[in-house]
């Protein structure tokens, strides 16, 4: 499988840019993931408050959770989320918070 | 002519990941059943499971197909993957076909029997052999019945293709992401697992977000609706992903006046039977969604911007479920044709001054006859429409074809074949690509992003809701 590498951390990504073991992440693991895989320079609150709840869902349930759930929890509408994560709730932010490639037509 | 050295084959060499599998099996999903969703078992003899299967589900075009092909080789230029690996002899969609052509000479033809060396006859030995043939229908084809327009003999290589999928899902050989939707179609009834109250209150966001909009509490996203006129049916990623379309159908299907409603159940217009080849999950899917219109005795069915959801619940699911059309189905690019035609809505092309060119979705406009139409709407909506070439019936496919999407370890390869796809499209010259189909847009996203194109891609909805005129 290929690696992603910055600041001397390599981490191991499937073909897809998804973490290949979702327990391996961490804060810097998501900052990997949101500059290379995603492109953003920085993390802000407002990324890392989509990315924590999603982190938190999918260690809770195994998946990940329903846009609606998302805005709901962060209170963004959903406009701001695609501002925030230019790929999308899929394959932007639960790829930066290190869930496995959400499964079917994504 | 000086032959060319073939390179090393695309062909992945990706082993059977069962993980999935086995975790349905120490669950014990419901789904697992003979007749719905089968898993790999290595001390069964799947080989001969297989060949017994194949002898059963020959259908009368499949042995046109198995028989017809002269080797000519005119199938090669039509393949995106030979096209973009032109030494690699296993890219042609020949070579594909001729992986079960050959089972089918040694144990079904008579050729096989009486001059085996000179058909190739051959048969799978073990379960190895399987896999690679999983490696070659799943990974290096998406499907998209390219070179079947193009075979002067009419041999349909996706067809091929689909059945021989549809016989290594019947022994649990195929990739975990095919597994994995599957299994959440046949228990959820909808590929992406959504839940009745998480499909519900999204539906309900939505509506609240369109009151807020309108200012007034006549818009609606009405559910279970009987005697309506349109039944609305969509992808599932619409719902747990990116909302925003069913939003832009409402305010359309408002604008309009149209008396509509989505199903509480049957809402999924998808359909991974197409792509895994099974016929029982086709029919199952296929056949919620034909029922709901009945219990609700809706006039007509209306599919959202999807493919693989208009093949399947237009013409193929009929087949599948073996179901009487009782009411007519059609895609939502149709309903919104007819408005503009009907003066109905009205729209305002200057909303949409970028360059927009169209990629047909192969599901639609090769396997589902819809070319003409989507074009029409377009460009009444946007100013600068602009084809790229070829175009219609003979467009590339997105890469992501097939289901292909689902299955990651086949990625390396679709990105790279996907360069065909990438000059295609820069040629254009075009700011967005618009397409009708959900896989398409992830498709065409992929290589968007692979091969660093300045684009966007939108759907026919999104144009045609971004352009309303809303009435005063």
């Amino acid at each position: 499988m290929p690696f992603i590498e910055k600041d001397g951390r390599k981490i191991e990504v499937n073909e897809e840019g998804f973490l290949a073991r979702p327990g391996e992440w961490d804060e810097q693991a998501a900052g990997i993931l949101a500059k290379i895989e995603e492109g953003l320079d920085e993390m802000t609150a407002e990324h890392w408050a989509v990315v924590n709840y999603i982190r938190g869902y999918y260690l809770e349930k195994g998946l990940a959770p329903m846009v609606r759930k998302i805005c709901q929890t962060t209170g963004f509408p959903l406009k701001h989320i695609y501002e925030l994560f230019p790929s999308g709730p899929a394959k932007g932010a639960c790829k930066v918070a290190g869930l496995p490639k959400p499964d079917g037509c994504v | 002519m000086k032959r060319r050295k073939a390179a090393v084959s695309g062909i992945a060499d990706a082993p059977l990941d069962t993980r999935s599998q086995e975790r349905a099996r120490l669950d014990r999903i419901p789904s697992l059943a003979p007749d719905r969703l089968q898993t790999y078992d290595a001390s069964a003899d799947n080989v001969g499971r297989f060949l017994r299967l194949l002898g059963e589900r020959i259908t009368r075009p499949l042995a046109v197909s198995l028989t017809a092909c002269v080797h000519c080789g005119l199938c090669a230029d039509s393949c995106h993957y030979f096209l973009a690996r032109p030494d690699d002899p296993t890219m042609t969609p020949v070579y594909k076909a001729d992986q079960i052509r050959r089972i089918f000479k040694r144990h079904l033809d008579w050729t096989g029997r009486v001059v085996p060396w000179w058909v190739h006859a051959g048969s799978p030995q073990n379960d190895e052999d399987l896999n690679r043939l999983k490696n070659i229908v799943f990974g290096t084809c998406s499907a998209c019945r390219r070179c079947t327009l193009n075979c002067p003999m009419g041999v349909d290589t996706g067809l091929l293709v689909r059945f021989t999928r549809g016989l290594l899902t019947e022994v649990g050989i195929v990739p975990e992401g095919v597994f994995n939707v599957s299994r959440d179609q046949w228990e959820t009834g909808n590929q992406m697992a959504v839940t009745e109250e998480e499909y519900l209150e999204t539906l309900q966001w939505m509506e609240d977000e369109l009151r807020t909009e309108f200012g007034t509490p006549e818009v609606d996203i009405p559910v279970d609706r009987p005697d309506c006129d349109v039944l609305y049916t969509i992808n599932p990623r619409e719902v747990k992903f990116d909302p925003r379309s069913i939003a832009n159908a409402a305010r359309v299907f408002f604008v309009a006046g149209e008396k509509w409603t989505l199903p509480k159940w049957g809402w999924d217009q998808t359909n991974f039977g197409l792509f895994s080849g099974d016929d029982k999950l086709g029919a199952y899917v296929a056949r919620n969604v034909y029922e709901a219109a009945e219990r609700l005795r809706a006039k007509r069915i209306v599919i959202s911007e999807c493919g693989h959801g208009y093949r399947s619940t237009r013409w193929e699911g009929y087949n599948w479920a073996g179901y009487d059309q009782k009411v007519p189905t059609e895609s939502v690019v149709v309903t919104l044709q007819r408005y503009l035609r009907e003066g109905r809505i009205r729209v305002d092309p200057a909303r949409n001054p970028d360059p927009v060119t169209f990629h047909d979705s192969c599901n639609i406009a090769r396997s589902g006859d819809l070319v003409e139409e989507p074009r029409w709407v377009l460009r009444r909506v946007v100013t600068d429409f602009r084809e790229m070439h070829p175009n219609r019936r003979e467009n590339l496919c997105c890469t992501g074809g097939g289901g292909l999407l689902s299955m990651a370890e086949y990625r390396p390869l679709r990105l790279e074949v996907a360069k065909i796809k990438a000059e295609q499209l820069k040629a254009t010259g075009a700011k967005l690509v618009c397409t009708m189909c959900h896989n398409c847009i992830d498709g065409l996203t992929d290589v968007i992003k692979h091969y660093k194109l300045e684009m966007k891609v939108v759907q026919v909805l999104d144009l045609v809701s971004n352009a309303l005129v809303i009435p005063e």
